[in-house]
């Protein structure tokens, strides 16, 4: 039995998530974004699909490099505005059985005690199919937002983060002893519900968890850490990780020395599960498919994806020329790497910035596959083979359409070669993705290990 | 007031996602499905439960501490699940928005702890996904245990608590508000344009407890500021009321106790330039109901079998400061040798019968259920009589009403009462279309011009 592959869907509570200008396609629903109904029909889509999870982005702050304001992010929807990623999850839940739930959360900005209660909630809510993605906050937007002079620098980012999360797990793993809650002559024994002290370099906390333990206690944990700290962060919490590159050979060294560094800190390496981000435009032929593509190009904003371009690199773009070739830039404090990835990948090539604008515009920073079910399953599984990746995060052209194109023929044909489940695992989500009996972050995690330190 | 046509009563169900909320004990009782808090079914049911009684909305408590003044130690709220655990309840509110259309919601956050920016966009964003029918219920933490869950030392001290709210208040009507004007969101295909930057506009606060300088994350919902509901009963708190509440929650045992401060904050209203008729109160209730007054005896008698005296005495002993575990439970009770926040409680609920010596345990006995409100126990006829005496002789709106057993208790209510009152024409027959606020109101979706928030409108 070859190995399962695990498909999360990607989105975000915007008008534009990965492929700016889409919004206008006619079978485009991203409008409908504030509506309620907009999610819980994907959700059920994606079920549908059995599809492991959802995986909602969020970021505390805007795009605001190119022109030096949010006025083009906010012209062109591009990841502004943004609803609170967790506000819609009750209901997705309510119509869903099994789909699990990756919503991103801000360490850098959210009250630790207060955040710790929303998950456990959602937890209880949701019969253990919360995933939480743990991110820092990266924007100065965001930073004064909060109040804040401007933003951490991105390795102290890090250390509050560990901090954190060690608050996080005392809270969700050691406040309440399993069986604490009897619900019988009494509610609890509060003999077996302790209080958390914590006096650390960045919080302070003294309280017992205002939530009882959830099926699966702590959330089950995603990163998206691409620099050398966050790997690092990643490979000691992470359990599923998100990464994005263009090609197998930009992602594939991240994959293994992120598999590494977990192996060092006594995790197993396969218990990391890396998900690389990608995009699929399928028909029932390669005709019908590369018709779909040409149709979706057409609307494409290239002004949008310059925005969306400029906030990645943090290079501000609208300085040059649409059909001007981009000269090599390399700028150290931002997300360097989208702009590496391409001159890595094809040194050679002149890019005008155009090109490399509307060559992103369709899905961001992953690979696209085009074609029929054959070839796009092919793709596919070439991609994991020489990635060493777990599965993809599927991101979408038109939503809800590049999900159900993907239910209906790439997850027949994945299935019939044995590479994707035919239903869904029972159990909480952290069971589906390691098998009956996990529930609980394991004893070689650090949050399993605070547990088995304070109970055994 | 007029006789012939009585005003329409407002109702809210009170609850919270806590095992007990104000009836500890009972949910030990075999049709009580408190302990299904944690589940999402039990929400949803829930609301189509007060939907098809039309009622107004559900308020949702919410509190960041634990009660632990009984004993010394959360110990005994524990043990009795006397509102701990309690768990996010703004994290309900879409899945009861997906089974319904109609009914509103109010929710508690605690704007203490929660940062303004943070707490501004998850309104908004359920005022989207409910199409304008979220309220928020202000309010100011006052738990010390919640202070240091929050990693302070104490409780800021009660009044700076309320100067605290006030610039918060400040800056979320800012984002409400002032940062996305009308008509900015175009979401126009032909052009590709989602929205109009030169009318979306930068918020630049900076005070004494709050800076920011950011837009709102979100275009304006449909009710942009959610509909405001607040329960302060302190003089500070009340003015507060006065100033922002267009909803008000009062609780209190007896007419006496809850006339004054509805006069007390419409009056306040007034002197802020706003109608105070414009404010909506409920008051804290509970009822015991069956198609008879014998009927509905019994099961009230049935209920209170299931009180929990331990229970009951760690929610008085929180709310009054007063630790009641060092009074034995069957000793009579003298007031002059109580403290005078346990005299104030015990003739607080003694109005019925003054002369009368009691102990505690019989005190719990006839208060372990529905907190601090009173509990009307009777036949359709007799508890609409009661309803309908409340609203002409306090000038309150409506009711909070609380619940013995969950749901047993509303759907008892939407079954005997609803009716009656229908009869009477004290109560809607059909929702009104419209946002929560328009609802409530019968005004227009947005605040209006005399409410504080107005003057943040370019």
């Amino acid at each position: 039995m070859t190995k399962e592959i695990r498909v999360n869907a990607f989105v975000s509570t915007s008008p534009v998530h990965q492929s700016p200008g889409l919004w206008r396609h006619p079978r485009d629903t991203s409008l409908a974004f504030t509506d309620l109904d907009h999610w819980t029909d994907l959700a059920q889509v994606l079920e549908r699909g059995l599809i492991d999870a959802v995986f909602i982005a969020d970021s505390i702050g805007f795009n605001d490099v190119h022109g030096g304001s949010v006025d083009a992010a906010i012209r062109y929807g591009a990841q502004v505005p943004k609803l609170d990623p967790f506000m819609a999850i009750p209901a997705m839940a309510l119509v869903t059985e099994h789909l699990g739930f990756g919503i991103t959360g801000n360490i850098s900005y959210e009250p630790p005690y207060l955040f710790a209660r929303r998950l456990s909630t959602l937890d209880h809510l949701t019969n253990g199919r919360a995933g939480w993605n743990i991110v820092t906050g990266h924007y100065e937007s965001g930073a004064r937002a909060m109040g804040q002079t401007g933003v951490v620098e991105h390795d102290r980012r890090y250390d509050i983060a560990d901090e954190f999360m060690s608050l996080m797990y005392a809270l969700w793993e050691t406040s309440w002893e399993d069986g604490a809650v009897v619900a019988d002559s009494i509610y609890v024994q509060p003999e077996k519900v302790h209080r958390i002290k914590h006096a650390g370099d960045y919080f302070r906390l003294d309280a017992i968890h205002l939530a009882e333990p959830s099926p699966q206690r702590t959330p089950v944990l995603f990163q998206a850490g691409t620099s050398p700290r966050g790997r690092a962060f990643a490979a000691t919490h992470a359990e599923c990780v998100f990464l994005s590159g263009p090609t197998p050979q930009t992602i594939a060294p991240r994959i293994a020395d992120i598999r590494r560094l977990a192996s060092l800190r006594g995790r197993d390496p396969a218990d990391v599960l890396i998900f690389a981000m990608a995009t699929v435009i399928v028909g029932a032929t390669e005709q019908e498919a590369r018709a779909k593509l040409a149709e979706y190009r057409r609307y494409v904003s290239t002004e949008a994806a310059v925005v969306i371009f400029s906030g990645w690199t943090g290079i501000d773009f609208s300085k040059y020329r649409l059909d001007d070739p981009i000269p090599y830039i390399r700028k150290d404090n931002a997300v360097t790497s989208a702009l590496d990835v391409f001159t890595v990948a094809d040194p050679d090539r002149v890019w005008t910035l155009r090109e490399l604008a509307e060559h992103n515009a369709i899905g961001g920073r992953g690979p696209l596959f085009v074609g029929s079910p054959t070839q796009v399953a092919d793709a596919i599984e070439t991609w994991i083979e020489q990635t060493g990746a777990d599965g993809l995060n599927l991101s979408y052209a038109v939503v809800p359409e590049s999900y159900a194109d993907f239910a209906t023929y790439v997850v027949p044909e994945l299935q019939r070669r044995g590479r994707y489940k035919r239903s869904y695992a029972p159990g909480v989500l952290r069971e589906k993705l390691y098998g009956a009996g996990r529930s609980y972050l394991p004893a070689s995690h650090p949050g399993g290990a605070a547990r088995t330190v304070a109970f055994g | 007031m007029n006789n012939a046509m009585p005003r329409e009563i407002r109702l809210n169900a009170f609850t919270s996602q806590t095992p007990v909320h104000l009836s500890p004990g009972l949910w030990r009782h075999p049709r009580d499905q408190s302990r299904n808090f944690k589940s999402l079914r039990y929400w949803t049911e829930l609301a189509q439960i007060l939907e098809e009684g039309l009622f107004d909305g559900v308020f949702l408590a919410d509190g960041i501490g634990i009660n632990d003044v009984h004993g010394g130690s959360p110990d005994s709220a524990l043990r009795h699940g006397a509102q701990v655990p309690k768990h996010d309840p703004l994290l309900l509110v879409s899945a009861m928005a997906h089974v319904t259309q109609q009914l509103g919601f109010g929710i508690t956050a605690t704007l203490s702890f929660e940062p303004p920016s943070l707490l501004a966009r998850r309104f908004t964003t359920l005022d989207h996904l409910t199409k304008g029918r979220v309220g928020w219920n202000i309010v100011t933490g006052y738990y010390d245990s919640g202070a240091k869950a929050l990693g302070r030392a104490t409780v800021t001290a009660h009044d700076e608590r309320y100067e605290v709210a006030e610039e918060y208040m400040d800056l979320v009507y800012a984002l409400w508000e002032q940062s996305w004007e009308e008509g900015a969101v175009l979401g126009d295909r032909a052009s590709g344009i989602y929205a109009q930057p030169e009318k979306v506009h930068t918020i630049h606060h900076h005070g004494k407890y709050f800076d920011l300088d950011s837009i709102h994350f979100t275009p304006p919902s449909p009710q942009r500021t959610p509909l405001l509901y607040q329960a302060g009963a302190s003089r500070r708190g009340r003015a507060f009321a006065a100033k922002h509440a267009e909803a008000v929650f009062v609780a209190g045992p007896s007419k006496r106790v809850i006339a004054p401060i509805v006069a007390d904050v419409r009056a306040q209203a007034e002197q802020f330039g706003r109608n105070g008729r414009d404010m909506l109160f409920f008051t804290l209730m509970t009822v015991i109901v069956g198609e008879t007054e014998a009927a509905a005896r019994a099961k009230h008698e049935e209920y209170q079998r299931y009180v929990s005296p331990e229970g009951v005495l760690t929610l008085f002993s929180g709310w009054t400061g007063t630790d009641f575990s060092r009074y034995p439970l069957d000793a009579p009770i003298v007031p002059a040798e109580v403290d005078s926040a346990v005299a104030s409680m015990i003739e607080s609920f003694t109005v019925a019968d003054p002369g009368r010596v009691w102990t505690l345990r019989e005190l719990i006995a006839h208060n372990g259920i529905g907190g601090r409100g009173p509990v009307i126990v009777g036949s359709p006829e007799q508890v609409a009589d009661e309803l309908l005496g409340w609203i002409a002789d306090t000038d309150v709106d409506g009711f909070n009403l609380s619940y013995a057993i969950t749901p047993e208790s509303y759907r008892d209510f939407v079954e005997f009462v609803v009716p009656e009152l229908q009869k009477r024409g004290a109560y809607k027959t059909a929702y009104v279309r419209g946002t929560l606020r328009e609802k409530f109101t019968g005004g227009g979706r947005l605040l209006p011009p005399s409410h504080p928030a107005a003057r943040f409108r370019s």
